[in-house]
């Protein structure tokens, strides 16, 4: 029996040796593309997100007569880890390898150089202007602008609020759950409390920053604090839908990020912004399958379609915000706004003239790339340089409650 | 043998005289291919193919030069840390701490790499090696003396002690080693800052195979490694013998944490090439695995984490390869090194059926 059960086995390590032999993944015509996700979709928030414009964009891809099979690894956050999954995508055959999330950069560099025919994507990443590879690229849409539509729907919301009397006008207070205290996120929610100013004069914020861009438990407890200190309205710049929930439960209203949060929060959430990555997919895996070589940089917004808005809950949403909305979007698509308008916004009581973008140096002090001009600062479209954010000025209004992070 | 025939259970278990070398290694292979059964129904119950699963992990991590590399990138920390921690476990003080001393060498060897960023490389590089070796032993030092001077229990010390270091590390990432303001991520190292390769890895896998050698010769044919034996075995003997339990107690944990803490080097500059709060990754906890497999035999750790690591890397594969979800690869692995640590029991006891009256040996 022993020796039988022994025999048996023999054969089935014979065949998987022999199995293992042909390579899994050559396939004739069919395009192997990789993405290495800090999350995974269960997350209904960040990774989600991308892995709905996996879908649309390999839909979108087809109608062209590309065929692609999109191999994803998740739970990868930073690391070594990252290092590994990098280079196995490339081994594996992939012409492309996207990055998710900020922290992957470092190690997908280390690998980079050692595929020089696989191209290497680090989404809302900022590495690629300065490193010395020709396979590398970055690619941030122009998210600030959906935040500022995100924050004329909430601005809206408290002056309702205001006008009703149920609160008072220095009540409008903002909480605000933040990752980290860096760029990406500063100018997040400055863009989305200049867009609730816009509407809602009385309106000051308060930032709490949760250390992780994607802790559940961590979320829901800063969008607590913020809530226990009088914010009347929750937004957020993490991953999960536990801020959107927390506001639910404390009867105040939310909007998120990422992904509509109105089935988790029916009764808080008004409505959410997200990046489409679609466009930016097809475009760069087209590029690819036709030889041809696609930006370094690349940033869209609103008028590209690339920035969309999900659905206005109306039950809770005030009056005419519909409206308001249309005609914010419509002069952020056609330039007559400026989210970043210098007179709309002060630091330490005065107006900023002057604001340089980029480190070049390395030390982490901007020292290159004028950002002001023409009464605005542009951000994300400085020619020719990073197209992550680098908004950074700490604006009067906003209240950081923790600067550890 | 005692045998109670009525209102007798099942079975009983009793302890098996000394078997011969071909009979222990006959269970062991028997229990390695129980493992792949029960694996090939894991990837069953997931609709996956079992010969394309094992094959995937074996080409998955052995296939190709670049995949072997990073298999053995995978080995070589766990190696280093079970052999760090064979001492330890030697002499019972079960050090559960590796983490923790893994992580205190890696912030010793980035403390010179941020420093001086610009000396010539087999300067820093020495620094950081000596850095991360004194920072990995203090960490040990302090459970080590209290379990010498008042008898703690090291095994929560040690273990509370890895939490700490860990802080440590996510202090420093948001604080006064942080990179780009707010992003709590430790710039890159310099060039001159990070492990040399020989045959495309880096060079950690030169010293841990350097310290297999050492740590064998240190247990088996040094006076330190017989009074580690000794005070392992009965502490009260060690005593009566004339030898300092205390001090052979602090001194076996330096050491060990010492090697924690050049592992801790390794892994920093070698492999994440910057200092993060699970720079440690899990290694810590493994190598007891691996140490414990090896039954404290060093060369035999070496086959152990390079099995380990074949399975790892192999997981990565699987998820690429076949869609076969993380959980499942880790599933496999738990099933693996069950099976293995099990194999040992049946070496050591045998189960005997009471009803038959009959001694029946049960397969492992």
């Amino acid at each position: 029996m022993k020796r039988l059960l022994i025999a048996l086995l023999a054969v089935i390590m014979l065949v998987s040796v022999c199995a293992c032999t042909k390579d899994p993944g050559a396939k004739d015509g069919v395009l192997k593309i990789g993405m290495v996700c800090i999350g995974d979709e269960n997350d209904q928030g960040y990774t989600y997100n991308f892995i709905r414009a996996t879908e649309t964009a390999k839909k979108a891809l087809e109608d062209k007569g590309i065929k692609i099979e999109w191999v994803i690894k998740y739970n990868l956050i930073e690391g070594e880890p990252v290092a590994v999954a990098n280079e196995e995508l490339a081994e594996a055959g992939c012409a492309i390898v996207f990055n998710n999330s900020y922290g992957q950069e470092p190690a997908m560099l280390q690998v980079a150089g050692d595929y020089p025919d696989v191209q290497f994507v680090g989404m809302t990443n900022e590495g690629s202007w300065k490193d010395d590879l020709d396979n590398t690229h970055n690619a941030f849409n122009r998210i600030h602008e959906g935040r500022y539509v995100a924050g004329v729907v909430a601005g809206m919301k408290l002056q309702q609020l205001i006008d009703a009397g149920t609160i008072k006008p220095e009540e409008a207070v903002i909480g605000y759950v933040g990752a980290y205290s860096f760029a990406e996120v500063i100018s997040g929610f400055t863009a989305y409390y200049l867009g609730a100013k816009s509407v809602c004069p009385t309106v000051t914020m308060k930032v709490s920053f949760v250390g992780s861009w994607s802790d559940a438990t961590l979320e829901g407890q800063a969008a607590q604090t913020l809530i226990d200190k009088g914010c009347k309205l929750i937004s957020q710049h993490s991953d999960n839908t536990t801020p959107a929930t927390t506001a639910a439960q404390n009867n105040v209203f939310h909007t998120g990020y990422n992904a509509d949060m109105m089935s988790a929060a029916p009764t808080a959430s008004i409505i959410s912004t997200r990046i489409d990555w679609t466009n930016y997919f097809v475009y760069a895996i087209s590029a690819v399958a036709e030889g041809k070589n696609f930006d370094a940089d690349y940033s869209h917004g609103m008028k590209e379609g690339e920035v969309v808005m999900t659905t206005l809950n109306t039950d809770i949403a005030a009056p005419g915000t519909q409206e308001k909305m249309d005609e914010v979007i419509a002069k952020i698509k056609d330039g007559s706004l400026e989210v970043f308008d210098t007179s709309k916004f002060t630091v330490n009581g005065e107006t900023v003239t002057s604001q340089l973008a980029i480190d070049k140096t390395g030390d982490f002090v901007p020292d290159e790339g004028e950002a002001i001009s023409g009464g605005a600062f542009h951000e994300s479209q400085v020619p020719g340089l990073m197209s992550a954010p680098y908004f950074a000025l700490r604006i009067d209004g906003i209240e950081w409650l923790n600067e550890a992070y | 043998m005692q045998k109670t025939v009525n209102k007798a259970p099942l079975f009983h278990l009793t302890k098996r005289p000394v078997l011969k070398a071909r009979e222990t290694w006959a269970i062991r292979i028997a229990s390695f291919f129980v493992a792949v059964i029960i694996g090939c129904l894991v990837f069953l119950l997931n609709g996956k193919n079992p010969f394309a699963a094992y094959g995937n992990i074996i080409s998955g991590s052995l296939g190709k030069v670049t995949s072997l590399r990073q298999t053995i990138r995978i080995a070589v920390p766990l190696l280093g840390t079970a052999l760090a921690i064979t001492p330890c476990f030697k002499m019972k003080f079960w050090n559960i701490g590796a983490e923790g001393q893994i992580t205190a060498g890696a912030i010793g060897a980035t403390f010179f790499a941020l420093t001086f960023p610009d000396l010539p490389a087999p300067v820093l590089l020495l620094l950081m090696g000596a850095a991360s070796v004194i920072f990995g032993a203090i960490w040990a030092f302090f459970p080590a003396f209290f379990k010498a001077k008042w008898g703690t229990n090291e095994t929560l010390f040690t273990l509370m002690m890895n939490y700490i270091v860990i802080g440590i590390v996510k202090w420093l990432q948001g604080g006064p080693w942080e990179g780009k303001p707010g992003s709590q991520i430790i710039p890159n190292f310099s060039k001159n800052a990070i492990l040399p390769k020989v045959f495309g890895i880096h060079c950690g896998w030169i010293i841990v195979l350097l310290l297999t050698g050492f740590i064998f010769i240190y247990m088996n044919y040094t006076k330190h490694g017989y009074e580690i034996a000794v005070v392992g075995d009965s502490p009260n003997t060690a005593r009566y013998a004339g030898m300092n339990v205390a001090k052979i107690t602090i001194r076996t944990m330096l050491l060990s944490g010492a090697i924690c803490g050049l592992v801790g080097f390794m892994v920093a500059s070698g492999a994440h090439q910057t200092l993060y709060h699970s720079v440690a990754d899990g290694v810590g906890f493994t190598a007891i695995t691996v140490a414990w497999l090896a039954q404290l035999n060093p060369f035999v750790m070496i086959i152990i984490s390079f099995l380990l690591a074949i399975l790892d890397k192999g997981s990565g594969a699987l998820q690429t390869n076949m869609g076969v979800p993380t959980s499942v690869s880790d599933i496999i692995t738990g099933v693996f090194l069950f099976c293995m640590l099990a194999c040992e029991f049946f070496i050591n006891y045998q189960i005997i059926f009471n009803r038959k009256e009959k001694k029946e040996e049960v397969k492992a």
